[in-house]
């Protein structure tokens, strides 16, 4: 009797957790949905619309939303793909031969998941004046190499480590060469490990917002910036910064349900497997 | 003499790749030894004048006090309802189960548009937190608009956001768990306080660590929650480190000064981190022996 | 013919092979018999390619590998994991080095050649099956057919029966042998159970510490085991092993017992004599000792008798037929005969090593 009612009890505590996670996003639904005139006057009963969106993605507030997004998209996928082409030889060779030059690499590249952001980004923003890269896709997927690198290839070491040197040496007796026995037999099992830390490394690169803040000002911008400009203005656009940060946070939020069994490893850089 | 170079050629790219992040790393190293900014494009060079600068500013100790409150205010809260919430869903009961799918969607959102959300939300006159606390007196709140109220609500929205981070690892880490040393427990007929703190604490603190220990250090180096939320005011109430560099380099254009705070904080980061995971290291010897 | 000569091979500061010299012979099938990690699966894998010794030679067919890489030596290897490809099923195992660019057959004539390797192993009905569908003797047996379905300089096979249940292992070993590619191909077999080597090698091989301790048939493992570890390493129940001394006329052990083994050893050394339990008889010709059964235990038809030698404490075990022995009960009297062709004799008076066997004189 006393152990069902400390499970209800238990069961009540994570429904009040949830709420607290969940109201936010629910109230932002809300408030994207609010006309303009009912914005301060009511809080949970009024007439929806979907005007709120309709203006973010018609550009009509002079902030251009939609190309925010897709330079968000461009230079999120750009970021993952040099990262992944860079990443996956280099975590291969630090899973199968360790030694000193790649436990050196290694380390440096989780130290940049530690450092501070502005360290790097500062002198990025001196130099990327001087270089023309400020306000370019270029810039951005460079940037965001402190992102993505040391995630795709943390996590990928620790799937090619999982991974018994057994089969690639299996395959070299099958007659295949190193390249083929990589390709043909290390890949493809690592497939999911692969597709999962490259969403996750979206999702972060997707995420980011001190970079686009600093190293672009409008041709490269991103929705993370883009939608913090709705809050600025003499009068503030709940509705339309409530419509922006929905969209933005769709992308992110989608991958991230389709990853779920990949997400500890991959968060906790390869020190939690599940 | 191919095979002992291939694995060197196959890490080339990512090294080259790192040098070009390493470069202005060092770069602003190098120019932390300067007084450049926009107002002086030919700086002189000044030594450790900035450094001497930073530390004997006011400024500077307020965002160093800042910045640890909020790290470890935001760290420990993320702890305790992480773990709280991890182990209430590892009981597994259906509201759990339910409950566990949509547990990383706070995770995934931008923290700048998570600022963003609450700044909407906390809004004192017309935002729906004080709205909803009306009926219980309490809807005068100034949340953000008061020193104290500022740092609380910037670090509420950090536990918003990373306390699914924490769950997700502790829950990770309960799961991993052998059963035998809880099945001997149970016939010995333990109490459940006295599992949860002979064998469950024990043998989940690694997982745990690992999340605190990525928890700390990303919150000493906040900067978008704050940013959106409070911009580091009111005053100088939630200037954060990585929030003052940036005033001082992009705001100001004090880029040399600038740089030298987030070499600071770097160093500061790093000397928690070697802590930490020396830390981390005899803890999971010590849960090894637990389960042996 | 595989010759491996003084082949060194350090992992940081262990030492996995120490001066190896091995020469397999043409067609041979060869067992490497010795205990977890003296370095088997390192020399196979070092014939293979697959590690690079710090020094020494690797011959295959009197060609010497050196910088050849592991696609070119032509040998196949059935790993103790199996390392079988768990995304691909059974059939896409077996094929894969019959699709690799080196060993490449036409599809069709591939299929037929994987057909016949089935039927020979028995897993036809299997290979439409993922391999993690595969239950362990399954996979054992995908693992062998990837080994068999090509033609190749030599076999080299870790350990492949040691993961199967009692009954599978028995029934394998039997086959394996029976099958034709691996009685004409020269095949290195890796095993750590000495039964296993003794029904499978052609000759055999005892490596111990990364050196290969003696080469030799089964009967000159079993009849001039280089030393006591050796000795041991044949046989169970194990072979008695009893202390004693030189004396003109014999050994005497404890108990006022005198063997009849002639050494080529000076009056006075201390020595050991081996008798193997199952060289000692209850009746018979032949030298006769005395003692009380200490302890008995049937083992099927036989029994398995401990006998207290003389008035000593050293025991000796033997193997009798179960009708000589069912009768025996603790501390009852009873007389042994061993012949003294079949005792051995080993060094006693170097307690860092193992005792080398001595030469005796009948």
């Amino acid at each position: 009797m006393r152990k069902r009612a400390l499970g209800w009890l238990g069961d009540a505590a994570l429904i009040l957790y949830f709420v607290f996670a969940l109201f936010p996003i629910a109230w932002m639904v809300i408030l994207s949905l609010k006309p303009a005139d009912q914005l301060f006057s009511t809080y949970f009963s009024f007439s929806p619309t979907l005007d709120g969106y309709r203006t973010v993605l018609g550009d009509s507030e002079g902030i251009p939303f939609v190309r925010f997004f897709v330079n968000s998209l461009v230079v999120s996928v750009g970021a993952v793909a040099l990262s992944l082409v860079v990443g996956l030889p280099a975590a291969y060779a630090s899973a199968r031969w360790r030694f000193k030059g790649s436990e050196n690499l290694m380390f440096t590249l989780l130290s940049f998941r530690f450092a501070p952001e502005l360290t790097v980004i500062i002198p990025l923003f001196v130099l990327y004046q001087k270089l023309g890269l400020f306000d370019t896709y270029v810039g951005m997927v460079w940037v965001l190499q402190l992102v993505t690198l040391p995630l795709i290839v943390w996590i990928m070491r620790s799937y090619f480590a999982d991974l018994t040197p057994e089969l690639e040496q299996a395959a070299l007796l099958d007659g295949y060469t190193r390249k083929q026995a990589f390709f043909k037999v290390a890949l493809p099992l690592v497939k999911p490990g692969i597709a999962a830390v490259s969403l996750l490394a979206f999702i972060f690169a997707w995420n980011n917002f001190v970079f686009p803040l600093i190293l672009t000002s409008n041709e490269a911008q991103t929705v993370t910036v883009g939608a913090l400009s709705f809050l600025g203005g003499d009068r503030p656009k709940y509705n339309l910064t409530a419509a922006a940060a929905l969209v933005s946070v769709v992308p992110p939020l989608l991958l991230a349900l389709t990853i779920q069994r990949y997400l500890v490893r991959g968060l906790s850089f390869g020190a939690v497997k599940s | 003499m191919r095979l002992a170079l291939r694995p060197y050629l196959l890490i080339v790219p990512a090294l080259l790749l790192t040098c070009g992040i390493l470069y202005p790393f060092g770069l602003g190293l190098y120019y932390t030894l300067f007084d450049f900014s926009a107002s002086k494009p030919q700086p002189d060079m000044v030594r450790f004048e900035n450094y001497t600068t930073v530390f004997t500013q006011e400024a500077f100790w307020n965002s160093a006090w800042v910045t640890v409150l909020y790290a470890v205010g935001a760290a420990l809260a993320e702890t305790v309802l992480g773990v709280a919430v991890a182990l209430l869903l590892h009981r597994s009961t259906i509201v759990g189960r339910i409950l566990e799918k949509i547990l990383i969607l706070p995770l995934m959102i931008a923290p700048v548009i998570a600022a963003i959300i609450w700044k909407l939300m906390l809004q004192p006159s017309v935002g729906v937190v004080n709205h909803l606390l009306r009926p219980f007196g309490l809807g005068g709140v100034q949340w953000t608009d008061t020193p104290t109220g500022a740092l609380l609500s910037s670090i509420a929205v950090d536990v918003w956001v990373y306390t699914p981070f924490v769950a997700i690892l502790a829950l990770a880490g309960l799961r991993s768990l052998p059963a035998s040393p809880f099945e001997a427990a149970a016939v010995d007929g333990a109490g459940w306080w006295y599992t949860f703190r002979r064998l469950t604490l024990p043998m989940l603190w690694p997982y745990v660590l690992v999340a605190v220990i990525f928890r700390f250090m990303d919150s000493l180096k906040v900067f978008d929650i704050i940013y959106a939320l409070t911009e580091g005011g009111p005053g100088d109430a939630t200037v954060v480190l990585q929030i003052r560099a940036y005033l001082e380099a992009i705001r100001f254009q004090r880029y040399s000064f600038g740089i030298s705070y987030t070499i600071v904080l770097w160093a500061v980061v790093y000397l928690a981190a070697m802590v930490l995971v020396k830390h981390l290291g005899k803890i999971q010897r010590k849960a090894a022996e637990v389960t042996t | 013919m595989i010759r491996l000569s003084g082949i060194r091979k350090a992992y940081g500061r262990t030492v996995a092979l120490d001066g190896l010299e091995l020469e397999i012979r043409d067609g041979e099938f060869f067992c490497l018999l010795g205990p977890s990690g003296a370095g088997k699966t390192t020399t196979l894998k070092t014939v293979a390619g697959l590690e690079q010794p710090d020094s020494g030679t690797v011959e295959l067919d009197g060609e010497d590998m050196r910088g050849v890489e592991p696609y070119d030596r032509g040998v196949a290897m059935c790993f103790e994991s199996y390392a079988l490809y768990p995304h691909r099923s059974a059939y896409d195992n077996l094929a894969s080095p019959l699709r690799s660019p080196r060993y490449r057959l036409p599809a069709a004539e591939a299929r037929q050649r994987i057909g016949a390797i089935a039927e020979l192993l028995g897993i036809s009905a299997l290979l439409d099956r993922p391999v993690g569908r595969l239950s362990n003797g399954q996979r054992q047996r995908v693992a062998l057919g990837r080994v068999l379905v090509r033609p190749a300089r030599a076999f080299l096979l870790d350990e492949p029966l040691s993961h199967l249940d009692a009954k599978l292992r028995q029934q394998m070993r039997a086959e394996l042998k029976a099958i034709g590619a691996v009685q004409h191909t020269t095949t290195l077999y890796v095993t750590h159970d000495s039964v296993e080597a003794l029904a499978l090698g052609d000759r055999i091989g005892v490596i111990r510490e990364g050196r290969i301790v003696q080469t030799g048939t089964r009967e000159e493992i079993w009849y001039q085991p280089y030393d006591t570890e050796v000795a041991r390493a044949f046989g169970r129940p194990r072979i008695n092993l009893l202390p004693g001394v030189v004396t003109e006329s014999g050994v005497a052990a404890d108990g006022g017992v005198l063997l009849p083994v002639r050494a080529r050893a000076a009056p006075g050394t201390d020595v050991l004599v081996g008798l193997r339990p199952r060289d000692i008889t209850l009746h018979g010709e032949g030298h006769a000792l005395t003692g009380t059964v200490y302890v008995t235990e049937v083992l099927g038809r036989s029994v398995e008798v401990t006998v207290r030698l003389g008035t000593g404490e050293q025991r000796v075990s033997l193997v009798a037929p179960r009708a000589d022995a069912a009768r025996l009960r603790p501390d009852d009297p009873v007389r042994l005969v061993v012949r003294p062709e079949n005792l051995l004799l080993f060094e006693a008076d170097r307690p860092e090593r193992p005792g080398r066997r001595i030469e005796t004189e009948s």
